[in-house]
């Protein structure tokens, strides 16, 4: 098992290494591959930032040249696909892309300053629901996952959702998330009738439930939702079993009608931070590529093919980690 | 069953539709006074019929009825709905598909889609159905939309996708749907097969009929004619980019229809949300401001710093100051228009701006002083140090962000309270709520007076 404080930059020697003698290129997802002449790559040679862009591989053996010649300190690729990506003109489509960072989740157990096993599993959590989700609801197949080095990409090239623009995404971002709170009183003919979230078993409100009682478990004494005090928090914590063996109803009890709407209003506000909404929303994002290196945290961007058992310190450490001293 | 009004009625663009403009044919005549509309309209159940000039004496006429109403409805806290109750009387069915049909013309012929009178327009037809639909037995109803609605849908099982303009132009919301495994659930039995054995405690019927039921299927049906006549206006503008002369009462009905939008506007202050009067331009009042500009406000404590105070802050303070109305009237402006020695933005808009950000920590520009030059940039006066009338118009006067552009740009700053769910934009909060804070303090030094004495 490796530890923690593996998590340092790695050095170009190491980089070297790593390109040279463990990369390899059908470590590049297929998706990418057989696409590969209608993204944009970009690198960074230095630690920087991506500023060596608009770059185009014909085949997958120039690529694999690249890499092991330039060793760069970070690889990306573009999740948009165009008829000319050297000028990133004409663009034709783009994968709908999620970015889970575990740094920034909004409630974490972990009082971690970076990232730590805890809160990456933690972003795993979050990624199956969100996968869950897709699936689901939305009726999408098409989805493969992506440890980034820090976090997770979860990345869907379904025909129906890469040609929508902006703002369809950024809808689909909330519905994911859970960032809107369902309405609860709804007309019929004569009568009003009210139904809180947690009873409706389908559709968008129960999505909404499954991320409050993600939320609702995870939260420590030190979290911070808005307008919920010390002592609601408190209180929330105290009757969070119920929760947990979903017994909404006698939560909402204990807690207080006025008090509940608060902590789910809360929550609905933090859950829009659960993922980067900026990554889902920009057509032409490049991301990093799968198989190369995190030099800043010398670990491996790598494809996750079970995510249900996915492990990073043991599935996404390259060797030169296991040989340093 | 009978079916007494026309599907044409509530969708102009359906095949009925199409087929009573066929058999107008030309459009000659369209100006010229027709007695069976005139009959129809003073023979309306409840129509004022007491000064001529409510009732409309050709198509010409009856078209601009149309957008009147909408816009006299929205702005004018006198409006009488008597004057136009013949706009919901199923027998001006034929009349009323041709003056939709000129109107769109018009439209898309010399505005386009993404005009303001496109948009209401699009605005209008979605009100007029909704109205009329009001005045239907629920059963009738009901068997009319549901007619309507299988004719825009092409089978039962809708996938998601198929509404991505609807969601994409936020007519319809996509938490607001049913949805399974990528499909819209709107039929009763689509639903009671998938989800009946889930619900526990519950009558499913019953869950059925609040949750979808009539409602969400007349919503989609609404706004799938709403989004139909949009195409049809963009349709109709690039078929007119390609031909030759444009018919010229087509463009004599397109400057009518800004006459009257511009009528309602000058009269009754247009986007004012129905509390009349317009919104001008006055001394900012920090109580009405949504809680995202509360919270700039105090000084941003983490991360986006900048963009809160330069992207978000910085055009929200000086449009609520100097141009509330900027969405409502939609017409571009620069800083000077309004404020000519720009004294207002030197004394009163700047040091709000450079106070949130001194509260910011670390304070903002001792940090990164070069960032002054965004922020004149972002007010229109090019990139520079200082705003100077010289340099104006070097860059554009940004304008305020969106709620949806606050909550992915800078999803901390979005606290939504109730006035929230009824805006889009942090100024229309502020331009909502400035009225009634304006009411409130007012009763509050009433009732200080009444201590006094
Ligand atoms: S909903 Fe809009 S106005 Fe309200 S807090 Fe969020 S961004 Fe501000
Ligand atoms: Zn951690």
């Amino acid at each position: 098992m490796v530890k923690i404080e593996y998590l340092t930059p790695a050095s170009p020697e190491e980089r070297k290494r790593y390109y040279r003698e463990e990369w390899n290129i059908k470590q590049v997802p297929e998706y990418i591959i057989h696409s590969i002449q209608e993204r944009e790559f970009g690198f960074d040679h230095v630690g920087r930032g991506p500023n060596d862009r608009y770059k185009v591989f014909r085949t997958p053996d120039l690529l694999k040249r690249f890499l092991k010649v330039r060793t760069p300190f970070a690889a990306y690729c573009s999740v948009a696909f165009y008829d000319k990506p050297r000028r990133r003109d004409r663009w034709t489509k783009a994968e709908l892309v999620f970015d889970v960072d575990a740094k920034d989740i909004p409630v974490r157990t972990c009082e971690c300053e970076g990232v730590c096993e805890i809160c990456l599993n933690e972003a795993r959590e979050i990624v199956l629901g969100i996968i869950d989700t897709l699936k689901a609801d939305l009726g999408l197949k098409n989805i493969h996952v992506v440890y980034s080095g820090r976090g997770y990409h979860i990345r869907v090239l379904d025909n129906d959702v890469m040609s929508v623009n902006s703002d369809v995404r950024s809808q689909i971002v909330k519905y994911l998330v859970g960032a809107d709170v369902p309405e609860n009183e709804y007309s019929l003919d004569f009568e009003k009738v009210s139904y809180e979230h947690f009873v409706i078993p389908f559709g968008y409100p129960n999505v909404f439930t499954k991320r409050v009682k993600y939320a609702i478990l995870h939260l420590t004494e030190n979290s911070e939702l808005d307008e919920v005090n010390k002592k609601l928090l408190k209180d929330v914590l105290k009757h969070r079993q119920l929760i947990e063996l979903d017994n909404w109803g006698m939560f909402k009890n204990k807690i207080g009608p006025q008090r509940y709407r608060k902590v789910i209003k809360g929550i609905a506000s933090i859950n829009m931070s659960l993922v980067d909404a900026k990554v889902s929303i920009d057509l032409k994002r490049i991301l990093r590529l799968p198989s190369s290196l995190h030099s800043m945290v010398s670990m491996k961007c790598t494809e996750v093919k079970n995510i249900e058992t996915f492990d990073p310190f043991d599935d996404a450490v390259p060797k030169f980690v296991y040989e340093r001293k | 069953m009978i079916i007494m009004v026309s599907v044409a009625f509530i969708n102009p663009l359906s095949d009925e539709g199409k087929m009573i403009v066929r058999e107008l044919g030309e459009f000659d005549g369209v100006l010229s006074e027709n007695d069976d509309l005139m009959s129809i309209v003073t023979e309306s159940r409840s129509q004022e019929i007491s000064d001529d000039s409510f009732i409309p004496r050709s198509y010409f006429d009856l078209a601009l009825k149309r957008i009147e109403w909408y816009a006299k409805k929205k702005n004018d806290r006198n409006f009488d709905h008597k004057q136009y109750d013949f706009l919901f009387n199923p027998d001006i069915n034929k009349f009323d598909v041709i003056a939709f049909f000129l109107l769109c013309q018009a439209i898309g012929v010399k505005y386009g889609p993404n005009s303001r009178e496109s948009r209401v327009l699009v605005e209008s037809q979605g009100k007029l159905i909704e109205n009329r639909l009001g005045k239907l037995s629920k059963i009738e109803r009901n068997v009319l939309v549901t007619n309507i609605l299988n004719s825009l849908l092409s089978s039962a099982h809708i996938k998601w996708t198929f509404f991505e303009d609807l969601i994409s132009s936020k007519k319809l919301k996509l938490h607001e749907l049913i949805l399974d495994s990528g499909e819209i659930i709107l039929d009763k039995d689509d639903f009671l097969e998938r989800f009946s054995h889930k619900i526990q405690g519950r009558k499913p019927e019953k869950m059925y009929e609040a949750l979808i039921g009539d409602r969400i299927k007349e919503l989609v049906m609404i706004k799938m004619v709403m989004q139909n006549t949009e195409n049809y206006i963009l349709q109709v503008g690039e078929r007119s980019n390609r031909e030759i002369e444009p018919n010229p009462i087509l463009l004599e009905l397109a400057d009518k229809i800004s006459d009257v939008l511009l009528a309602s506007v000058q009269t009754f202050g247009q986007g004012s949300g129905g509390y009349g009067g317009s919104v001008k331009a006055s001394a900012l009042n920090p109580k009405a401001f949504p809680p995202c500009v509360k919270k700039v406000m105090e000084g941003m404590k983490s991360g986006g710093r900048n963009d809160a105070i330069i992207m978000f802050l910085t055009p929200f303070i000086s449009y609520a100051r100097l141009y509330p109305a900027v969405f409502s009237e939609n017409i571009t402006k620069q800083i000077s228009d309004v404020d000519p020695t720009l004294a207002i933005i030197q004394n009163e808009i700047l040091p709000l701006i450079f106070g949130a950000a001194e509260r910011c920590s670390p304070p903002l520009f001792e940090d990164q002083p070069q960032d002054k030059v965004n922020l004149n940039a972002k007010l229109g006066f090019g990139m520079h140090q200082n705003p100077e009338l010289k340099n104006e118009g070097e860059t554009t006067w940004y304008t305020p962000m969106s709620c949806e552009k606050v909550k992915i740009h800078l999803p901390s700053l979005c606290k939504p309270d109730e006035t929230c769910k009824k805006i889009g934009n942090p100024l229309s909060y502020y331009n909502r709520k400035i009225w009634v804070v304006k009411k409130e303090s007012k009763a509050e030094s009433a009732a200080e007076e009444d201590k006094k004495d």
